[in-house]
């Protein structure tokens, strides 16, 4: 994995390491036997925004550990967040994020946590914002760093236990983690 | 700005039990540890790692940050304004710093 980045950063101009990562995902891909990045692609050139359904594949053991330490063996499913993110940011260095849920903020039933990961960051790991029902609703908005095109996954626990996730495929011109 | 200097904005008209947007910013430079000077000196980590903010009494958020938050860090979110009370917040940095700022939630005489 450290080998290929490399290579992608060394590869200089921007339409060569376009392709190169081009053909990169098509090898994974094919490696892996998933057609998640593809699908991915093919969604971002339909829709405008980068939100979409479906799991993208778990990338590295930082992530995985991630996941396994935040929410054990419990199932991460899509649905109740969505994750607003713009499908190219220019800047790395200053990404936009809105979080928002459906679910109610009662005392009996409420969001207490939301948690942000960027797969390809440094330290995934980003953000997590603890809430009580006093907050009333989920609806966060942040600037974030990006170090390259990958996918940011918003994941919500609620007080009973459950587990929901929004995923959004960011394109990133410019590395903004140095 | 210099460095630790807070602002928070809430509404100017607020009815109990409104549902507000609360909107703040912090000035801090959020370094990740991974840049350098143009003289090739490493810039240390320093960035907001957690924030509190409290309405009256009652702790009602905390976040934990890392460096990959934008520099002069911004967050949004919404409160419940069922009370008049202060709404304060702490950002802490990974050096200790602590920034505080706070504002006051009034209610619009009807």
């Amino acid at each position: 994995m450290d080998e290929s980045k490399e290579l992608l950063e060394a590869s200089g101009e921007w339409s060569s390491r376009r392709s190169f990562l081009r053909s990169f995902a098509l090898l994974g891909a094919g490696l892996l036997g998933s057609s998640g990045v593809l699908r991915g692609e093919r969604l971002l050139a339909a829709a405008g925004r980068s939100t979409v359904a479906g799991d993208p594949e778990v990338p590295n053991e930082q992530v995985a550990k991630i996941l396994k330490d935040l929410f054990g063996d419990r199932p991460i499913r899509p649905g109740h967040i969505s994750l607003d993110m713009p499908a190219l940011a220019e800047d790395g260095r200053i990404v936009p994020v809105i979080i928002e849920s459906d679910l109610p903020m009662t005392s009996e039933r409420y969001v207490k946590a939301v948690h942000l990961i960027v797969d390809h960051n440094p330290d995934p790991h980003l953000a997590a914002y603890y809430l009580t029902p006093a907050i009333g609703s989920v609806a966060i908005q942040s600037r974030i760093k990006m170090k390259r095109t990958t996918w940011v996954r918003a994941i919500l626990e609620t007080s009973t236990g459950d587990v929901w996730a929004a995923y959004a495929h960011v394109n990133v011109s410019i590395n903004g983690c140095g | 700005m210099t460095i630790g200097d807070a602002r928070i904005r809430i509404p100017d008209r607020i009815t109990r039990g409104e549902l507000i947007t609360v909107n703040a910013i912090v000035a801090h430079p959020m370094d990740t540890g991974f840049f350098r000077t143009a003289d090739g000196q490493p810039i240390p980590a320093f960035f907001i790692k957690d924030v509190v903010v409290t309405y009256g009494d009652e702790q009602v958020a905390r976040f934990e940050w890392t460096s990959g938050i934008s520099k002069d860090p911004i967050v949004s979110f919404t409160l419940k304004a069922d009370k008049e009370a202060p709404l304060a917040m702490a950002w802490t940095d990974n050096k200790g710093g602590i920034y505080k700022q706070s504002v006051h939630v009034a209610f619009a005489s009807a």
